[in-house]
């Protein structure tokens, strides 16, 4: 006791660097644990993968690969076309990500800045959205563009635009609850000066704003690209030949015949590239806009 | 600033986008799917909607016998995403507070563990899901030789059918989603002053005591958003379901989304599957309704 307070508060004891420092340890183990038998996995034939059984001595599933291949990378397009489903989950999230940035930014604008009549319904109404699980209007939206396709002539099903319309909206509100935080914390009286300027709102907006909350935007953006490259529900029952996404696609590795392990595996690294060189990137803007519109309330 | 008619017109211009969308693809569906509960709508009549019977509460009453034994399903499946939400909510907040606390000590090589740690939240849910349905393997995984070297097992559990299927997927999701959680518990930690812990220290509380009195009431108003948003998504788990267990509607840890994708896409029943989907909307807004109430009361204390 009398040894503690010659500690600030911040201080450990060396048994206690010992313990945090393991407990750091356990932490980075358990999240990297099932990234390595992925990067493993990819590197095996699948007789390896299948043939394992670690009752046998001998046969058990080993980190490195007995015998290691290129083939699941070399094959990437071969027996799933994944690099053409690759394909459409960029067009559909980078869409996504596009219009969830610029609806969001004019309608949380709207929201931090101006009153009108109707606001605090408007507000509500956007964040209970957030509510309704998926499945709950996946039904109705089914038969009403079989309904829209019917009348106008126009292909919804199983169409890039279709499917960018329907994760734009899913993003929106979670989008347009985070922009706003962000832009109550940019000072009112920047725009305001340019709105006595003579600059029209939307001159504001691309001019004044969008610099600006670049880090907010691109978290926004961020949020958006994750969400619709992850989205599974809708896309099963609205992609189809043409537009199929990654996220459905890896499905097809295993089969009730077969079980390509190690092609999954390699397309479970090849598919996630993407995401995670978009994050990097941009990993110091994330975090601060992911954590300043949330924190701050 | 006043409401006025420019405020109103720019308004309109600069929202117009957002609310058609939300008109478009949730507001309009969703009371059109209240509609289609009531209508005797199936893959037959699709093509001549609206021209479709209007069948009264049969959707609901068949689900309770038709004898396929869809309702009793349903009602499973809400029962098994409730135990699901019940241990995931509380095991992902926990372990996300533990390493945030662990995480907003200065360290070396602190900022690459904080970059680590975020890994799980941004890989793809199918792939991460994929990869856990692979270590989940009976023979072939890597989850039952590390029990069975551990001496916890003799024999190789079957994890992604049966009884510990649940199990399976909730520790898929806790090691999914933990990650954001403690992203946005570590800001918060990280906006409490330092002069807080010092005045605590100076009266002696102890570690424990500083966690308590000082730590989390500062990071409640994070964490109560946090949780409800918990709760609320939590109904629509569908992912990580689907990939590690597949379309199964018979398994014992099948959810609402499941049951109902495949009533609807897969026996092609669209009203008996809008019928279980109003189902579920009632038991959330009940439910949300109760955790509203029960806040405004503690408020009001």
């Amino acid at each position: 006791m009398k040894r503690r307070t010659h500690r600030a508060p911040g201080d450990l004891s060396p048994a206690g660097k010992i313990l945090f420092a393991l407990a750091v340890c356990l932490v980075v183990a358990t999240v990297l644990f099932p990234y390595l038998w992925m990067v493993s996995g990819s590197f095996k034939r699948t007789i390896e993968i299948q043939s394992a059984d670690y009752t046998k001595e001998g046969m058990e599933p080993t980190l490195i690969p007995r015998q290691p291949t290129l083939e699941n990378y070399a094959k990437i397009n071969k027996t799933v076309p994944m690099l053409d489903y690759l394909k459409n989950s960029l067009i559909i999230s980078g869409g996504t990500m596009v219009f969830a940035i610029l609806i969001s930014l004019f309608a949380a604008y709207a929201l931090s800045r101006l009153d009108f009549r109707g606001r605090k319904l408007y507000e509500l109404t956007v964040y209970s959205t957030q509510m309704f699980p998926g499945i709950a209007f996946l039904i109705p939206y089914f038969v009403l563009f079989n309904l829209v396709t019917r009348i106008t002539g126009i292909p919804m099903r199983d169409t890039y635009w279709g499917m960018i319309i329907t994760y734009t909206s899913f993003a929106l509100p979670f989008c347009i609850l985070m922009m706003k935080g962000y832009l109550d914390t940019i000072p009112k009286s920047l725009d305001e000066q340019a709105l006595v300027d003579g600059c029209g709102r939307a001159g504001i907006v691309f001019r004044i704003i969008l610099p600006v909350v670049k880090p907010g935007a691109i978290s926004v953006g961020i949020f958006a690209f994750i969400m619709a490259w992850n989205e599974m529900l809708f896309a099963s029952v609205l992609t189809g030949g043409d537009t199929k996404t990654v996220s459905l696609g890896l499905m097809e590795y295993i089969t009730t015949n077969q079980a390509r392990w190690g092609g999954m595996m390699a397309a479970c690294i090849v598919v996630s590239i993407p995401v995670l060189v978009l994050f990097t990137t941009l990993q110091k803007h994330i975090i601060e806009g992911l954590t300043k519109g949330a924190v701050k309330e | 600033m006043r409401i006025t008619r420019a405020n109103n017109r720019a308004a309109a211009f600069l929202i117009g986008p957002a609310l058609t969308a939300m008109f478009v693809v949730h507001l309009i569906p969703i009371l059109f799917g209240i509609v289609t509960a009531f209508l005797g709508i199936d893959v037959s009549n699709l093509s001549r909607f609206p021209r479709v019977p209007f069948v009264g509460l049969d959707n609901f009453a068949n689900l309770f016998t038709d004898g396929t034994g869809v309702g009793p399903r349903f009602m499973s499946s809400i029962w098994n995403v409730l135990v699901y939400g019940l241990v995931t909510i509380p095991a992902g907040y926990v372990i996300a507070l533990a390493v945030a606390l662990l995480l907003n000590r200065r360290f070396p090589g602190r900022n690459i563990v904080r970059g680590l740690i975020l890994l799980p939240y941004i890989t793809p849910d199918a792939v991460m899901y994929n990869v856990w349905r692979f270590i989940f393997q009976s023979r072939i995984g890597v989850v039952n030789q590390l029990l069975s070297a551990l001496g916890l097992i003799r024999e190789p559990l079957i994890w992604l059918v049966g009884d510990n299927a649940l199990f399976a997927v909730i520790v898929a999701s806790v090691w999914k989603g933990w990650p954001f959680t403690s992203l946005m518990l570590l800001a918060a930690l990280q906006t409490i002053p330092a002069e807080l812990y010092e005045a605590a220290h100076l009266d002696g509380a102890s570690w424990w005591q500083r966690l308590r009195w000082v730590t989390l009431p500062m990071i409640w108003p994070v964490s109560r958003t946090l949780l409800m948003l918990s709760v609320i998504w939590n109904f629509h788990a569908f992912n990580q379901f689907y990939v590690m267990l597949g379309a199964d509607t018979t398994s014992k840890a099948a959810v609402p989304s499941v049951v109902i994708l495949r009533e609807a896409f897969g026996a092609l029943h669209f009203g008996s599957g809008s019928a279980m989907a109003v189902l579920m909307l009632v038991i959330i807004l009940a439910l949300t309704a109760v955790a509203v109430y029960s806040r405004r009361e503690r408020s009001a204390e």
